[in-house]
């Protein structure tokens, strides 16, 4: 049942039905994601993020 | 199963990130821009530090000579307004998987019955990704002027995310120690560090962002936005989430019953 699992059972039941390379992947991903949202430097990029930026409230220029 | 939340949490972020990048759109694409002509006017006018500002963004991005006192940048109006309608969209899909992973691993822990676990996570996610950061390095806005290098304010940022990750954890620890002797009690337990953490932040925290020829009161009104359109992007993740939770759940066990009375009657 749901109410006795713990985080640690969680953990358990991931690595065991996924290889590292699959929740590494994952969390690459997610990662990916973030950096290329908010901190990409290149001029390009940057600047025509510039908008969104500012409506999220992570603006740094 | 981790796969099952993943796609539930991507879903969910899509949909919250179509609503997102709707008020990307409709209301800040315009709102930024006009804010941005307003500093520019003030700037020309006062011919100060907004014209030097300008001049180092063009010079970034690699463009020479800029009309005087004109905001210069590396891509086109429109550009920016559809790539920045796209991030918005993009963004709710990063809160979605984000939320998804986190809510898979903590869901065990996480204090509250059913669909209030989500919105606890979610609560907890604003806080640590906006909330926190927000009470040093507040939503800026255009023309404003920073103090620091941008690598050191990342810094900052990145800092401020963690310290609100384990505010949140904490005020949950503590809701969840409160809570076995009486609610009113775990709440209180739970509203100390955040509480703790604002008093903080606003008596030490030095002001970073000045936010120059704009009126007080728009910047007043464009934080107030910046902040209810994230925290209302986090509660449509979750709900979305727990939307297709509950049917997911409802269509499995639904089938197991199918599954079961085919195979008593065979």
């Amino acid at each position: 049942m749901e109410t006795t699992e713990t985080v640690h059972d969680r953990i358990g039941t991931a690595r065991n039905d996924h290889t590292t390379a699959q929740l590494a992947l994952v969390f690459a991903l997610v990662a990916t994601l973030a950096f290329t949202l908010l901190f990409v430097q290149e001029p390009l990029v940057h600047d025509s993020l510039h908008n969104f930026r500012h409506a999220v409230g992570v603006t740094c220029h | 199963m981790l796969v099952d939340y993943l796609e539930r949490g991507v879903l969910a972020g899509a949909i919250a990130g179509i609503a997102y990048g709707l008020y990307v759109m409709l209301v800040a694409n315009p709102l930024v821009g006009y804010m941005e002509a307003l500093a520019e006017g003030a700037g020309g006018a006062e011919s100060g530090h907004e014209h030097a500002h300008a001049a180092e963004h063009a010079h970034t991005a690699g463009e020479h000579a800029h009309a005087a006192g004109e905001h210069a940048h590396a891509v086109g109006e429109t550009t920016t307004a559809v790539v920045s309608i796209g991030s918005g969209v993009f963004w709710g899909i990063l809160l979605g998987t984000a939320f998804a992973l986190a809510f898979y691993f903590l869901e065990p822990a996480l204090p509250g019955r059913g669909s209030v676990k989500g919105y606890v996570l979610a609560g907890a996610g604003f806080l640590a990704v906006s909330g926190a950061p927000w009470l040093v390095l507040p939503p800026t806005t255009p023309g404003a002027e920073q103090a620091y290098t941008p690598t050191i304010r990342i810094a900052i940022y990145g800092g401020l995310m963690l310290a609100g990750a384990l505010i949140a954890a904490t005020a949950i620890y503590g809701y969840r120690r409160g809570s076995t002797r009486s609610r009113p009690l775990g709440l209180c337990l739970a509203a100390l560090p955040i509480v703790a953490l604002a008093a903080v932040t606003t008596l030490t925290a030095p002001t970073i962002v000045e936010s120059g020829a704009i009126p007080g009161e728009l910047v007043t009104a464009f934080r107030g936005l910046t902040a209810l359109s994230q925290a209302a992007l986090w509660v449509l993740v979750a709900g979305c989430f727990d939307r297709l939770q509950t049917r997911a759940r409802a269509h499995s066990s639904t089938e197991r019953r199918v599954d079961l009375t085919t195979s008593s009657r065979s």
